[in-house]
């Protein structure tokens, strides 16, 4: 491997890295901003594969390729996938005609249910706020201990170790979840058994 | 003696003339690129400067041979499954442009380029010309860490191999549907629109006994790694992992302690493979290695049968998975002719539709040899080591080294370890494709709900059970890994 | 249910298998495939083709009598005949036949009406061209060559018309004269037609045909026919026309006279589809038309 010394040097040294986590992150950001100032839904879904990915390659920078890859796989592919496809084929049109009723809503009501509207409206950027100054000052506080070591490269051993000792309740408490919600799912989407009735008039 | 010989001959040139046209330029060019500038570059002043430059190119090298690699490979690849479709349909297939057709799909591809590009009306203009990007995109940086493992982790090819590499390649083999349903979107036609759904949920449905079956060889293997995956069969067909992932090694290995053979090389003295080395010091006896390697009796025998029964039953879901996620023929109904016309791509053309063509032959080159190198061997040769020293090849070699030695040695042209791994990936790896012409050639298209039942009902249990058996099956064998 | 699915499981694999190994099998067989511009396959001779006009195989006499049934009963109205009424003899005599081939479908109702057997399909189907222009075929294109009219009664298994009843004519003997003279004479023979009358001029072709150097000349006595009669003066384009069609074919004068209809007599239309349709001609002559597999230089 000396044939890369050079190269490795640069790569791995403090000024490359944080260009390129420079850049992943403004990438992540300004994806994200898209996502939601997107006027159409379905572009907002295709960006959001692009910050999903943005955030496998920071994933990368902390050299956790198997969570990266993960990332990718599952949340970029295959999870905004299936929400970008259940909104083409619930109504891709729906918030234009959603503008339009609520302009006309606002000009019939009086002044005080106006006022409660509006309220309702800022609620979500208030939660939004609150919620970036939580994880702010959570990520700011003196309890992260910086590592300085390398990670090792065999990823998937530590964290298959990690999620068999340390942390198997909670993975096992996210697949008890994640199985509530999938027979809830099936339940709410299986057909409605016939009516007797109809089934003797067919007959 | 067979009435359509002449055919079966030109088809036959027609493969070993376009392998020479893929594979001659992309050796060149990574010689080139990889050894003879970074040769001269470090031989005159060996500056800082300088040996970056250098390190920069041989850095690029992987990144190079396949951007030479992909588009004649398509081009090959497109001949090669009309010429043998034409076959398979008693016809004669295209044979006017060049000797026999030859060069008919160059044609087409310069055709391709030439023909305007129009974006319909209506459409997303940003994500229609983003799809066929995102398309092609995995399949150049997707495949690289097989590089590495069908190349014989040669030097200059070992800066593209990861740890995670099978985990990489399905990461990225599963990005072209996002564009898929992007181009189904963008394009403001219906059609599209439906060739993209289905093939997001045909994707999303597949991948899951595509990868599994592909865990499960990892789990045979012990790794993640492709290269020390691909390392592990090395040592003729038994040892490769279509035979139970190592279930046979200890037959293989007896066999040789029986005939008493010096475990040499086929052509190199200094073969840098088997990291694992046998666990005890030599046993001398047939027995005696048997007993090692099977230590359950007659458990072991059993277990190293339903192992290789087992192996096969992967490499199938395997091939289904990965020809349901490139939309081959059985399951192209993302781009049904007949019910979609095209479907995602109906409104490309012009250089975008050449794009996503390209993209769609070379992505099934890389399921190809991702089975080569996870159930074939990779570079393996398939003759067993104790039968290959018994062959007369002791001259042949000799003669061979005397020649080609300058080359060897000099210019650094030809590196035998890597040589004859490459000639067996070729070789491998257009026999799978053979096998998806063939299949093409002779299965009709699935209907959607047959399609999802096939998925779910049939094949992710069988992908579950085969991980499950396989977990136990193995623990009584002396395996890989 | 379990063994049963694991039964069904190797039941389509056989069968998969089974159909794996017959489309395997295939590639053994002989490919069906004609190249097609190589080898010609032998053509049914009731294929209906493009149009024609068939001439008397014996004599050589058109055998068009201008009754208009093939116009009457085509459906797409792609058939145009000019015709008009000689003095002399009383009977209609032909002046111009267009078919449009673009418009035709081939249905061949004009044929079985045609009351002389005159109009028939033939094996041609190489008809692609240039413009729509080209596709309109007149009289001098849709003509039969005497050998041809002959493959073609012979192969349609039709009955041959009884030549009509010769009618010697004073004019005959010069114009046989002028014909074989050259193309230089031939405008001379065209014009002198019109002063003797239809019927000599022909006569003369017909003589004139054995022979190779006839055949500018047998171009303007067919075209000059009709133009023989009454007026003169109404009719200078008529005139002007064979003649200019006699002086055109000096150059190619040597070569063998395939067909009246040849192209050669209308070059300054479509100068670079004129050999290709020699060609076409050229395969449908009788004795290579019998031949199918024989190759095309
Ligand atoms: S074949 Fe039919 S369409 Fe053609 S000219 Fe004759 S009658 Fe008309
Ligand atoms: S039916 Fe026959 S004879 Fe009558 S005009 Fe037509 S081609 Fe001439």
């Amino acid at each position: 491997m000396d044939q890369y010394m050079i190269l490795k040097d640069y790569v791995s040294s403090a000024d490359a890295e944080t260009a390129l986590f420079y850049v992943i992150a403004i990438l992540a950001i300004s994806l994200s901003v898209g996502v939601i100032s997107d006027r159409n839904i379905i572009r907002s879904g295709f960006i959001l594969i692009g910050v999903f990915g943005a955030i496998s390659g920071l994933f990368l920078m902390l050299q956790a390729q198997f969570l990266a890859l993960a990332q990718v796989m599952i949340y970029a592919v295959g999870i905004t996938l299936v929400v970008v496809i259940a909104l083409m084929l619930t109504n891709p049109r729906s918030e234009r005609e959603a503008v339009i009723t609520e302009g006309d809503e606002f000009s019939q009501e009086t002044g005080a249910v106006q006022f409660i509207q509006r309220l309702q409206q800022g609620t979500p950027a208030f939660v939004a706020v609150f919620s970036f100054f939580t994880i702010y000052l959570a990520i700011r506080s003196e309890s992260w201990t910086p590592v300085t070591e390398k990670v090792s490269t065999d990823n998937v051993k530590v964290l298959g170790e990690a999620l068999t000792t340390v942390y198997s309740l909670p993975f096992e408490f996210a697949s008890v979840l994640l199985l509530a919600a999938l027979i809830g799912a099936i339940m709410l989407a299986k057909a409605e058994k016939r009516q007797p009735a109809i089934e003797s008039a067919e007959d | 003696m067979i009435p359509n010989a002449p055919e079966i001959g030109k088809l036959l040139f027609i493969i070993c003339f376009w392998i020479c046209a893929i594979f001659l330029p992309v050796w060149l060019v990574s010689w080139a690129v990889g050894v003879l500038l970074p040769m001269l570059l470090e031989q005159g002043s060996p500056s800082m400067a300088m040996t970056a430059t250098a390190e920069t190119l041989r850095a690029l090298t992987p990144i190079i041979s396949v951007m030479v690699f992909i588009p004649i490979n398509a081009m090959f690849m497109v001949l090669y499954e009309r010429r043998a479709l034409a076959l398979f349909t008693v016809r004669l297939g295209p044979n006017r442009v060049g000797p026999d057709g030859l060069l008919q799909t160059a044609a087409d591809a310069v055709k391709l380029l030439f023909k305007e590009d129009i974006t319909p009306r209506g459409a997303d203009a940003f994500m229609f010309t983003l799809a066929p990007i995102i398309f092609f995109a995995p399949s150049i940086f997707g495949a690289l860490p097989l590089l590495a493992a069908i190349t014989n982790n040669h030097s200059l090819y070992q800066i593209t191999n990861l740890p995670t590499g099978i985990f990489y390649i399905l990461a990225a083999a599963s990005l072209p549907v996002v564009a898929l349903v992007m181009a189904g979107w963008s394009s403001n036609n219906k059609y599209s629109l439906v060739g993209g759904l289905r093939a997001a949920a045909q994707a999303i449905s597949y991948e899951i006994p595509l990868v599994l079956s592909l865990v499960t060889v990892c789990l045979m293997a012990g790794s993640l790694d492709v290269v020390k995956i691909a390392q592990q069969q090395d040592g003729g067909i038994l040892n490769w992992n279509i035979a139970g992932g190592g279930a046979l090694r200890g037959l293989d290995k007896a066999i040789q302690t029986k005939l008493g053979v010096e475990t040499t090389p086929l052509i190199t003295p200094q073969q840098s493979s088997d990291p694992t080395e046998t666990p005890v010091a030599a046993p001398t006896t047939f027995e005696e290695v048997i007993h090692q390697y099977y230590p359950f009796e007659f458990l072991s025998y059993i277990s190293a049968g339903v192992l290789i029964f087992c192996s096969f039953i992967l490499l199938g879901l395997y091939l289904t998975g990965a020809c349901a996620e490139i939309n081959r023929i059985p399951f192209d109904l993302p781009e049904a002719e007949s019910e979609l016309v095209s479907g995602y791509n109906t409104e490309y053309s012009g250089i975008k539709f050449a794009i996503f063509f390209l993209a769609e032959f070379t992505n099934l080159f890389i399921v190809s040899s991702i089975a080569t190198v996870m159930f074939l061997g990779g570079g393996d040769n398939p003759i067993p080591q104790w039968l290959l020293n018994k062959m007369p090849l002791e001259p042949i070699q000799k003669s061979l080294g005397a020649i080609l030695s300058p080359f060897i040695n000099g210019l650094h042209l030809i590196d035998p370890d890597t040589f004859w791994a490459a000639f067996w990936v070729i070789f491998k790896v257009y026999t799978f494709v053979f096998i998806a012409i063939l299949i093409r050639g002779t299965l009709p298209r699935f209907r959607i709900d047959q399609l999802m039942d096939f998925g779910w009902k049939r094949l992710v249990p069988l992908s579950l059970i085969a991980f499950l058996v396989v977990v136990f099956a193995r623990v009584l064998v002396v395996c890989h890994g | 249910m379990g063994s049963n699915l694991i039964g069904r499981a190797f039941e389509s694999f056989k069968r998969i298998g089974e159909g794996l190994r017959t489309v395997l099998m295939h590639s053994f067989r002989e490919p069906i495939t004609k190249t097609y511009p190589d080898t010609v396959s032998q053509i049914a001779p009731h294929f209906r083709g493009r149009l024609a006009l068939s001439v008397n195989p014996d004599t050589g006499e058109h055998l068009c009598i201008s009754c208009r049934q093939c116009e009457r009963v085509c459906p797409d109205k792609c058939i145009e005949i000019t015709a008009h009424k000689s003095p002399e003899t009383n009977k209609l005599e032909l002046i111009d036949f267009k078919i449009d081939h673009g418009l035709c479908m081939f249905c061949g109702l004009c044929t079985e009406v045609c009351p002389t057997t005159c109009i028939i399909n033939t094996n041609d189907f190489e008809m692609a061209d240039y413009t729509r222009e080209s596709l309109v075929y007149d009289l001098r294109r849709l003509t039969l060559t005497q050998e041809e009219s002959a493959f073609y009664f012979e192969a349609k298994d039709m009955p041959k018309p009884k030549p009509k009843p010769p009618k010697p004519a004073p004019g005959a003997a010069p114009a046989a004269g002028a014909a074989p003279a050259g193309a230089k004479a031939a405008p001379v023979g065209a014009k002198a037609a019109p002063a003797e009358g239809a019927k000599p001029a022909a006569a003369a072709a017909d003589a004139a045909k054995p022979a190779e150097s006839a055949k500018p000349a047998a171009a303007p006595a067919e075209a000059a026919k009709p133009a023989a009669a009454p007026l003169e003066a109404t009719k200078p384009a008529e005139d002007a026309k064979p003649a200019e069609a006699a002086a055109k074919p000096q150059d190619s004068s040597t070569e063998p006279a395939k067909t009246v209809g040849d192209t050669t007599a209308k070059p300054e239309e479509k100068p670079t589809a004129s050999p290709e349709v020699k060609e076409a001609e050229k395969e449908k002559a009788p004795e290579q038309g019998a031949d199918a597999d024989k190759k095309e230089g």
